[in-house]
Parts: structure tokens; C-alpha cells; sequence
């Protein structure tokens, strides 16, 4: 039961996973410039993970994801966030202060450190969610069945 | 205002799907429709009519914007809800292994 779903199924997500994440990914880099940003992209992210999860099955998700790093990496990126709002205070005074270049408006390259605070977002709540939906996932549904 | 209306009927929809169905999983999506529902109501009470984006552009300032800080404090909401979904999704794995069924007038042996 772990195999997961017809062949239909696994060769569209094969094709369509990666334009999703190539969507989410947009969606976080134009977080400064456009409506969206680190969480809505991060929940697109999300999603085309739980994608590979429902089509591809546990097992074969686990061993592509190599899942413990992940869980180390959306730890870390909570650390990242802070490590990025204590360099303000080092540089320019105050907690999260903005101490890139501003660059010039409406420019992707530009806002100083807002770009990458919304990367570490969209990273920290696309792998938190996915991981909810993971553990969840394991849960034993019946006596017999070990997940 | 007819807005407004509908987005209460949203709220009744979402109230008679937790009040009236039997089972665990539909109570849970109902529970969503009720947080949409307010979530809608809040971003509804910011808008203004033939209002702008609140966000520049170019250099004149737009005159009629959207109240942005509604949107900012829904975000917050959604993410609460996010989560409070996902402990609810929990408690009913944990009862469908104790009972084996998401009925909920099936679910009502008290055991430890």
C-alpha cells in the first residue's frame, strides 16, 4: 500500500512538480516587488512536495527527500532569521536593521535584506508544513498495520 | 452589503456543516469554511470601493487604497488556523485508532 498511485498519476506529478516549485520559488524572490512572499510562496512550495508524498507514496518520498536533513534545515532556518536580525544591530544599531544596499525601487535586486529574510521564511514554512503533513501521514490508522 | 450577506451565509454554511454532520472529517472542513468565512468578513470590513492595491507605484500616490491593515492581521489568522486545523486532524487520527470509524455517534465509549 506504500507504492502509491497509478502510473497516470506519478508521471503527471512527475512532469507538473517541478513547474510548481518553479512557481513557489518566483513567488518568494518577488516577495519585495509583487503581492505574495515568503509564506504564500513557501505554502506553494509546500504543496508540490505533499504532491511527490500522495502520488509517489512514503517510502519512495523519504529516501528522494532525504528527510532527516530536511528536518535539520527547517530548524536551522528559524536560527538563520534571527542570526540575519542580529547582524542589523551589529552593523546599523537596531534589531533588523536594514544594512544591504536598498538598490534602486522595483529593481528584483534591491530592499536589502527583505529578499533574503523572505527566502528563510518561505524555506522554514515550506518544510514545516510539509513535515506536519508527514507526521501525520505516519500515524498507525490501524492495530495491524505498521505505517 | 451584499457582500457582507454573503459572506454570512459563508458563516451559516460553515456553522450548519459542524452542527449537523456526522462525520469527524466533514466537521473539520466545516470548521475551515467557518474560519474562511470570518477571515472574509475581516479582509470585507478594510475594503473600499473601487479602491487600489496598497502598494506604490510609479511616483503619484494612488487616491483610494484598500485598507492593508486587515490583510496584514488576516495572514496571522490564517496561520493560527493553519495550525489549530492540523491539531484537530491529529485528535481525529487518534480517535479513528482508538475506534476505528469517524462517525461521532459511533465514538461514545469511555475508556482510557
Amino acid at each position: 500500500m506504500n507504492s502509491g498511485m497509478t502510473i497516470i498519476v506519478k508521471t503527471v506529478t512527475r512532469i507538473t512538480v517541478w513547474m510548481i516549485l518553479l512557481y513557489g520559488i518566483y513567488i518568494i524572490l518577488h516577495g519585495h516587488l509583487t503581492p505574495g512572499g515568503g509564506f504564500a510562496g513557501g505554502v506553494v512550495l509546500a504543496l508540490a512536495l505533499l504532491n511527490v508524498l500522495l502520488a509517489y507514496g512514503r517510502s519512495y518520498t523519504f529516501q528522494w527527500l532525504r528527510l532527516p536533513w530536511l528536518e535539520h534545515v527547517e530548524s536551522a532556518s528559524a536560527l538563520l532569521y534571527l542570526v540575519v536580525g542580529l547582524l542589523g544591530i551589529l552593523w546599523g544599531g537596531t534589531f533588523f536593521y536594514n544594512f544591504i544596499s536598498k538598490g534602486s525601487l522595483y529593481h528584483l535586486l534591491s530592499a536589502g535584506t527583505l529578499p533574503i529574510l523572505n527566502i528563510i521564511i518561505g524555506l522554514k514554512v515550506a518544510l514545516s508544513l510539509f513535515l506536519v503533513v508527514w507526521v501525520l501521514a505516519e500515524a498507525r490508522t490501524s492495530k495491524g498495520d505498521a505505517a | 452589503m451584499t457582500l457582507y450577506l454573503l459572506c454570512f451565509a459563508l458563516f451559516l454554511v460553515g456553522l450548519y456543516g459542524v452542527i449537523a454532520k456526522r462525520d469527524l472529517i466533514k466537521i473539520i472542513l466545516s470548521m475551515g469554511i467557518l474560519g474562511y468565512a470570518v477571515n472574509l468578513f475581516l479582509v470585507l470590513v478594510g475594503y473600499r470601493q473601487g479602491g487600489h492595491y496598497p502598494i506604490l507605484e510609479g511616483q503619484n500616490p494612488v487616491p483610494v487604497m484598500v485598507d492593508p491593515l486587515p490583510q496584514a492581521l488576516v495572514l496571522t489568522s490564517i496561520v493560527i488556523e493553519l495550525g489549530s486545523t492540523a491539531m484537530v486532524v491529529a485528535l481525529a487520527i487518534r480517535l479513528f485508532q482508538k475506534y476505528q470509524t469517524f462517525d461521532i455517534s459511533k465514538i461514545r465509549r469511555l475508556r482510557g
